[in-house]
C-alpha cells in the first residue's frame, strides 16, 4: 500500500538490506529502524524496570520507610534540594520514592489485567472463530452485551458493590477488555481458517485444538503484542483517574492518581507534587502506544485504526 | 433499513434489562446498606431495622428489584436516602447536565478532527502536518484528569477567563469540554489522517483524475465521504469513551452530572440513588451506541448489506 508511512519504508529497506531471516529478526530490524517505536521500547523497559524496584519497596516491610516516612520540617520542598531529587510532598515523603512504588504498582496491576485479557479474549475468540456455529454465536453474544460500556462506568458500579480500591477497577477491566480483544482475534482466525496451511494440517488429520495452538496462535502472535501494549496503557490511564477520584487506592498507599489528587491541594505552594506524577503517566502511555503504534506497522497494518 | 433500525432498537432494550438486573443486583449485594451509614450518624440498632422495614429493605430481592422496576418507570424512584431531595429531580438535572456536556465534547471533536485530519493528509509530511501528528499523540498520552488541573490553573486561576468549577453556563462549559474532547479529538485526527491517505491511494482515485475532474472535487465530493466511513464507525467506540470520562471530568471541575451525582452517592452508599443513576447512565451510554450505529449503516451501504443478508 502506497499508503504506510515513510518510516515503515525505510524500515522495508533496512530489511532488504540485513537479508534477515526469521520472523522476530525481522521484527527487530523493523523496530530498530522505525525511531519513534524504538524509543517507545526504550520508555517502556524503563518502566518496567522503575516498577519492578516499585512492587520490591512496596511488598517489603523492611522498605516501607522510603515511601512512608513523614517528615513534616520538610515539606513540600522543591526537586533537587535537601537529599530528594524530586522533592517531598505535604508530609514531607519523598516524592521520588513514592512516585517508584505507585508505579510498581500500576506496573503491577496493568501487567496482571492485560495478562488475564489476552488469554481470555485469545481463548473466547478463537474457539469463537475456529469452531463457528452455536460456540460462535454464544460467544458473540457475549461480546456484544459487553461492548461499549464505559470501563470506568462499570469500574464506578463494581465500586459500589466491592467498596472502594484496586479490586473494582481491576474486575471491571478484566470484565470489559477481553471482549474488543475476543472479537480481533475471532476474525483473524476466522479468515486463517481457510488458508491452505490449515486445509493440510486438517487433511493430516491433525486435532483441532493442535492446529489452533501450533499453527493459528503464532499467526496471531503479533496482534497480540500489539494489543497487549495498548491494554496496559489503557488500565494504567483508567487505574489513575478512577483513583483520582477517590474510589482507587486508598491512601497512604501511593497510586499516581492519588499522589495528583494530593498534590492539587498544594499547587500554590508548589506544583511539583501533582506536575511530575501527571509527566510519569504521559511518558509511560506516550511510550507503550509508540511501541504499540510500531509493533502494529511491523506485525499486521491492518490492525490501524488511527 | 426499518427492519434494521427495529432489531438494533429491540436489541437495546434488551441490553438496558440485563443491565438494570446488574446495576440493581450488583448494589444490592454490597457490603452494608445504607443503613449501616446513617446509623453511624444517628445511632441505634432498632433504628437501623425500623428504617429497613420502611425502605422495603427486608423483602425478598426478586420482589424488590420489580418495585424498583416499577417505580422507575412511573417516573417516581423516591428521594434521596441521604439528603432526601427526590430522586427525579436529581435524575433531571444530571441528565441535562451530562447531556449538554457530553454532546459539547463529541461536537468539538468532530468539528475539529474532520478538517484538521484532512488538512495533515492533504499535506502530508509538511511542517503543519508534523505538528498535528504530535499534537495528536501527546493527546492521546497526557492523563485528561492531569490536563484538567493543568488547564484550571492555566485559564481559571491565573488568567481568570473561565471559572475553575460547577454547573451553569457557558463559560463553566467550556473548560470541561474541552478536556473531555482532548483525547477522541487526537485519537479522531489520526484516523481521519490515515483514512483520507488511504483512500487517496485507490485505484477509483486514478479514475477520476484521468477523467480530468479536479483535484478539489475528487477530495471534496469523493475521497471526503468515503473516508468518513471508519471516522463514524469508530463513534461506537469514541462515545462511550466520552461518556466514561464524564465520571472522573465531572468530579474535577464538581459539574453536578449524572458522573458527579454518581461517585458521590456511591461514595455516601446511597444505594437507591446510585442505583437510579447508575440506570440512567447505562441507558444513555445504550441510546448513544444505538444512534453510532444506525449512523454507520446510513453512511456505509456496504454494512448494511452485510447484515441484510446475514
Amino acid at each position: 500500500m502506497a499508503t504506510r508511512p515513510a518510516d515503515v519504508h525505510t524500515g522495508g529497506a533496512a530489511l532488504a538490506a540485513s537479508g534477515a531471516e526469521g520472523r522476530l529478526r525481522d521484527a527487530f530490524v523493523l523496530l530498530w529502524a522505525n525511531k519513534v517505536a524504538l524509543l517507545g521500547l526504550v520508555l517502556t523497559i524503563l518502566f518496567l524496570l522503575i516498577g519492578m524496584a516499585g512492587i520490591v519497596i512496596l511488598l517489603h516491610p523492611g522498605l516501607h520507610h522510603l515511601w512512608e516516612d513523614q517528615n513534616l520540617r520538610a515539606v513540600l520542598v522543591t526537586p533537587g534540594s535537601e537529599g530528594h531529587l524530586l522533592g517531598t510532598d505535604n508530609f514531607g515523603r519523598d516524592l521520588l520514592w513514592r512516585i517508584v512504588a505507585a508505579t510498581g504498582l500500576s506496573a503491577l496491576m496493568a501487567v496482571g489485567v492485560t495478562a488475564f485479557v489476552i488469554v481470555v479474549g485469545l481463548v473466547m475468540g478463537s474457539v469463537a472463530g475456529f469452531f463457528g456455529g452455536r460456540a460462535d454465536t454464544g460467544i458473540t453474544g457475549l461480546i456484544d452485551l459487553t461492548w461499549g460500556f464505559p470501563l470506568l462506568l462499570v469500574a464506578v458500579i463494581f465500586a459500589g458493590m466491592v467498596g472502594k480500591g484496586l479490586n473494582a477497577v481491576v474486575a471491571a477491566a478484566a470484565v470489559i477488555l477481553w471482549a474488543g480483544f475476543a472479537r480481533i482475534i475471532r476474525a483473524q482466525v476466522k479468515t486463517l481458517r481457510e488458508r491452505e496451511f490449515v486445509e493440510a494440517a486438517r487433511m493430516l488429520g491433525t486435532p483441532a485444538w493442535k492446529i489452533l495452538v501450533r499453527h493459528m496462535w503464532p499467526n496471531v502472535l503479533g496482534t497480540v503484542l500489539v494489543m497487549a501494549s495498548y491494554y496496559v496503557a489503557i488500565t494504567i490511564i483508567v487505574e489513575a483517574g478512577f483513583s483520582f477520584i477517590g474510589l482507587g487506592v486508598q491512601p497512604p498507599t501511593p497510586s499516581l492518581g492519588g499522589i495528583i489528587a494530593e498534590g492539587r491541594n498544594f499547587w500554590s505552594v508548589s506544583i511539583w507534587p501533582s506536575v511530575i506524577p501527571g509527566a510519569t503517566i504521559a511518558l509511560i502511555v506516550l511510550g507503550l502506544n509508540s511501541l504499540g503504534d510500531g509493533l502494529r506497522d511491523i506485525f499486521d497494518p491492518r490492525l490501524r485504526r488511527f | 433499513m426499518t427492519a434494521y433500525v427495529l432489531r438494533r432498537f429491540v436489541y437495546a432494550i434488551f441490553l438496558l434489562f440485563i443491565a438494570s438486573l446488574f446495576v440493581f443486583y450488583g448494589l444490592r449485594v454490597a457490603p452494608g446498606d445504607v443503613t449501616d451509614y446513617i446509623r453511624t450518624v444517628t445511632s441505634g440498632q432498632e433504628f437501623g431495622e425500623t428504617l429497613r422495614e420502611q425502605l422495603g429493605l427486608n423483602e425478598p430481592l426478586p420482589a424488590q428489584y420489580f418495585v424498583f422496576v416499577k417505580n422507575y418507570l412511573s417516573g417516581d424512584p423516591g428521594n434521596s436516602i441521604i439528603t432526601g431531595a427526590p430522586i427525579t429531580e436529581i435524575l433531571k438535572d444530571s441528565g441535562v447536565n451530562t447531556v449538554k456536556l457530553g454532546a459539547s465534547a463529541i461536537i468539538i471533536v468532530y468539528l475539529l478532527a474532520i478538517p484538521l485530519g484532512l488538512f495533515a493528509a492533504w499535506r502530508r509530511n509538511s511542517p503543519q502536518d508534523q505538528t498535528i501528528r504530535f499534537l495528536a499523540v501527546l493527546g492521546m498520552g497526557v492523563p485528561n484528569f492531569f490536563l484538567a488541573i493543568l488547564l484550571i490553573q492555566l485559564f481559571a486561576v491565573k488568567l481568570g477567563w473561565f471559572p475553575v468549577a460547577g454547573p451553569g453556563g457557558l463559560r463553566h462549559l467550556v473548560l470541561p469540554a474541552v478536556v473531555l474532547a482532548l483525547e477522541s479529538l487526537a485519537i479522531n485526527i489520526r484516523l481521519m489522517r490515515s483514512s483520507v491517505l488511504e483512500e487517496a491511494a485507490k485505484d477509483y482515485m486514478r479514475t477520476l483524475r484521468a477523467k480530468g475532474l479536479r483535484q478539489r472535487r475528487i477530495m471534496w465530493a469523493h475521497a471526503l465521504r468515503n473516508s468518513l466511513v471508519p471516522v463514524v464507525a469508530f463513534a461506537g467506540i469514541v462515545i462511550p469513551l466520552i461518556l466514561g470520562y464524564t465520571l472522573i471530568v465531572e468530579v474535577i471541575f464538581r459539574f453536578q452530572g449524572i458522573g458527579f451525582q454518581l461517585v458521590e452517592s456511591i461514595q455516601n452508599r446511597d444505594y437507591a440513588l446510585a442505583q437510579s443513576l447508575a440506570l440512567l447512565f447505562t441507558a444513555v451510554v445504550i441510546f448513544s451506541n444505538f444512534l453510532a450505529d444506525i449512523g454507520h449503516q446510513l453512511l456505509d451501504p456496504r454494512v448494511r448489506e452485510r447484515t441484510v443478508a446475514r
